[in-house]
């Protein structure tokens, strides 16, 4: 069973995986950094994402990876909106008022998917669905690979718009200091409804990209949000390196301790790391790598 | 403020032998037994959840593992041959146990880190549970005896167990140790200068109310004579504490019994209908909630008393509902800042 060439296919499928998901944590980590709320309703726009994109599969039969690119303008709107509506409102309250906020939002969007496309499971069978590559004597499921090299295409252009352009210092700034960044001239409340626009958006290209890889139902953004919550958290919640980082560490520990443990309990593994995470390392990984090294 | 107090406790106590005389009143109707006893242990339940919830401020989504600890608790006890009375005690020992294994790490985070380790907790219970087949029954559940008391026996249970969760959230809410975890809500680090043993009050909270609400679940399961992993620990009834507790009026005593009746009797409608149509009810409402009334329905109540004595007499009365008001934070600052563990602990 552990013979090499078992575990490299299974580190393969297990950073192929990291690609997605540290596609469907950064918006999360985008919106935690410049306001430091927790959005619970990410999984709402997860799982909303994924069944526009099977709307749009099922009225035009577009694929779902342009489907993902379309449903970044809608989301982006829906975002910014619930900014401007909802969270703007009681952000300056505690902070446990706007996770229950969006909490609610959350309950909101999830039952009105199952007041229209009950609680089936649904799935999109591409032409490519059950195709693979084999390279290097290793079989790689297509769909896997697609959704790799887009949520990685998607990382890059985000990273280049964080790096780049005013937009993205300004909010990189907000994130380090909000104060900091009122100071010097940055709408830091304009920067906020675009990152929770961002973030949503994010959200709904990730709920696309799902659709290629698994089944769905309303339910379905829940284990997933807590993914994500795993990951930001191992990441070093604010450093949105880290969450790359912490696709990876997930994705890997997910996928090796399948091998010692019934496959049903692999969801076990996401939410055991995320409480120890979040107890024994706030900093993230990187902290604790920058601890061990001093 | 005491003689308010006092007639408050009253008028609890006159529910209280209402509602346990409406077996003698209204003799054989088992729909409204039935009705009574979900709705009995919702109410302990969302009053119970509030202690900690409300009164000390730590919003935790993951109760589920307390109910379905004691439901398990009393079905294995109970198919091992024990009288079920004897084992609602011992789930609420079990699940006490557990939250004081589970909250003396947890209860150090900060606000909504604590609420989002719990859905962790809760979560990775559920389906550690659903694994565990040889105890739990995994998929298929467990079937329980079938010789069981009356459906009044099971309603005044019932009572007893909302009785009781009333009594302790109230003698909390006048004691120290309540006053302590209003303190603790409002600010920790002040809180602890002043010598509150913080980290002490908030275990306690958590204990007492999961031992409450385990007790809970045993009841149901000898009601329902069935467990099943999905159904005592889900992420569904996790969150109807919250919104039971929220709805009704955070860190008020009668608020979340309020909340309770509401909740069931909108659940109990809309059911048989659209089985989930409920949460959508409820998510609208907390929406509402959060955003106009953050003090519930008890925060409304108290305002349009607080109006009408006010129109009538001169002096407005005195802060309605003062501990579920706008809270507040000062600036941008620390716990804002940082997820971590507070510095004190």
């Amino acid at each position: 069973m552990f013979t090499t060439q078992n575990l490299v296919s299974v580190a393969i499928a297990a950073l192929l995986t990291a690609g997605l998901y540290a596609v469907m944590s950064y918006g999360l980590a985008i919106i935690y950094g410049v306001m430091k709320v927790i959005n619970v309703s990410n999984a709402g726009f997860l799982m909303l994402g994924a069944f526009m994109t099977l709307m749009y599969f099922q009225w035009w039969h577009l694929d779902p990876v342009a489907g993902a690119v379309l449903n970044l303008l809608p989301f982006f709107g829906a975002g910014w909106l619930v900014y401007k509506l909802l969270v703007r409102r009681v952000v300056s309250a505690r902070p446990i008022a706007t996770l229950l906020l969006l909490f609610a939002l959350w309950l909101v969007i999830q039952n009105v998917a199952l007041a229209i496309w009950g609680s089936d499971d649904q799935s999109i069978i591409t032409a490519y669905t059950y195709k693979s590559l084999i390279v290097g004597g290793f079989r790689l499921p297509l769909t896997r690979l697609i959704v790799f090299a887009v949520a990685l295409l998607a990382l890059s252009l985000l990273h280049f718009v964080l790096g780049h352009t005013y937009v993205g210092k300004a909010l990189r700034a907000t994130v380090q200091d909000p104060q900091a960044a009122l100071l010097v001239g940055i709408d830091t409340e304009r920067i906020s409804a675009l990152a929770f626009g961002l973030g949503t958006a994010l959200s709904g290209f990730a709920g696309s990209l799902l659709t290629l890889l698994f089944s769905f139902t309303p339910d379905f953004g829940g284990p997933f949000q807590l993914k994500s919550f795993t990951i930001i958290v191992l990441g070093g919640l604010e450093n949105f390196a880290g969450v790359t980082v912490g696709a990876a560490v997930l994705a890997l520990t997910e996928s090796f301790a399948v091998l010692f443990m019934r496959a049903s309990l692999q969801n076990v593994i996401a939410y055991g790391l995320l409480v120890v995470a979040l107890i024994v390392m706030p900093g993230g990984v990187a902290q604790l790598w920058a601890r061990t090294r001093s | 403020m005491r003689s308010s107090l006092r007639l408050e406790l009253v008028a609890a106590l006159a529910v209280g032998l209402l509602l346990a005389a409406v077996p003698m009143l209204i003799p054989g109707n088992i729909t409204l037994l039935n009705l009574g006893i979900l709705t009995f242990l919702y109410v302990a339940q969302g009053v119970a959840w509030n202690i900690l919830g409300g009164f000390a401020g730590y919003v935790s989504f993951g109760y589920a593992a307390f109910f379905g600890l004691g439901a398990y608790t009393t079905a294995l006890l109970w198919l091992a041959g024990w009288s079920p009375v004897l084992t609602y005690p011992i789930g609420g020992l079990v699940a006490a146990a557990f939250s004081l294994l589970v909250g003396a790490p947890t209860l150090r985070l900060v606000g909504p880190y604590f609420s989002i380790a719990t859905i962790g907790v809760g979560e990775a219970m559920r389906i550690l549970m659903l694994n565990l087949d040889k105890i739990t029954g995994g998929a298929s559940g467990l079937n329980l005896p079938t010789v069981v008391p009356s459906k009044t026996w099971f309603y005044f249970v019932a009572l007893i167990c909302a009785a009781t969760s009333y009594a302790v959230a109230a003698w909390i809410r006048t004691s120290r140790f309540g006053l302590g975890l209003t303190a603790l809500r409002l600010d920790l680090e002040a809180a602890e200068s002043l010598g509150v043993r913080t980290t002490l009050f908030k275990n306690l909270a958590h204990i007492v109310s999961a031992a409450l609400v385990g007790a809970c679940g045993g009841v149901y399961a000898t009601y329902l004579q069935y467990v099943h992993p999905d159904t005592v620990f889900s992420f569904t009834l996790s969150i109807s504490l919250v919104l039971i507790a929220l709805i009704g009026g955070l860190g008020t005593v009668w608020g979340p019994v309020l909340g309770a009746v509401v909740f069931f009797v909108v659940q109990d409608y809309l059911q048989t209908s659209y089985p989930t149509f409920h949460l959508l009810v409820y998510g609208l409402l907390l929406l509402v909630i959060i955003l106009f009334e953050p003090g519930g329905m008890a925060g409304l109540a108290g305002r349009l008393v607080a109006r009408r004595r006010g129109a009538s007499a001169g002096p407005p009365a005195a802060d309605p509902a003062p501990h579920a008001e706008h809270e507040r934070a000062p600036m941008p600052r620390a716990d804002a800042e940082r997820p971590g563990t507070e510095r004190t602990t």
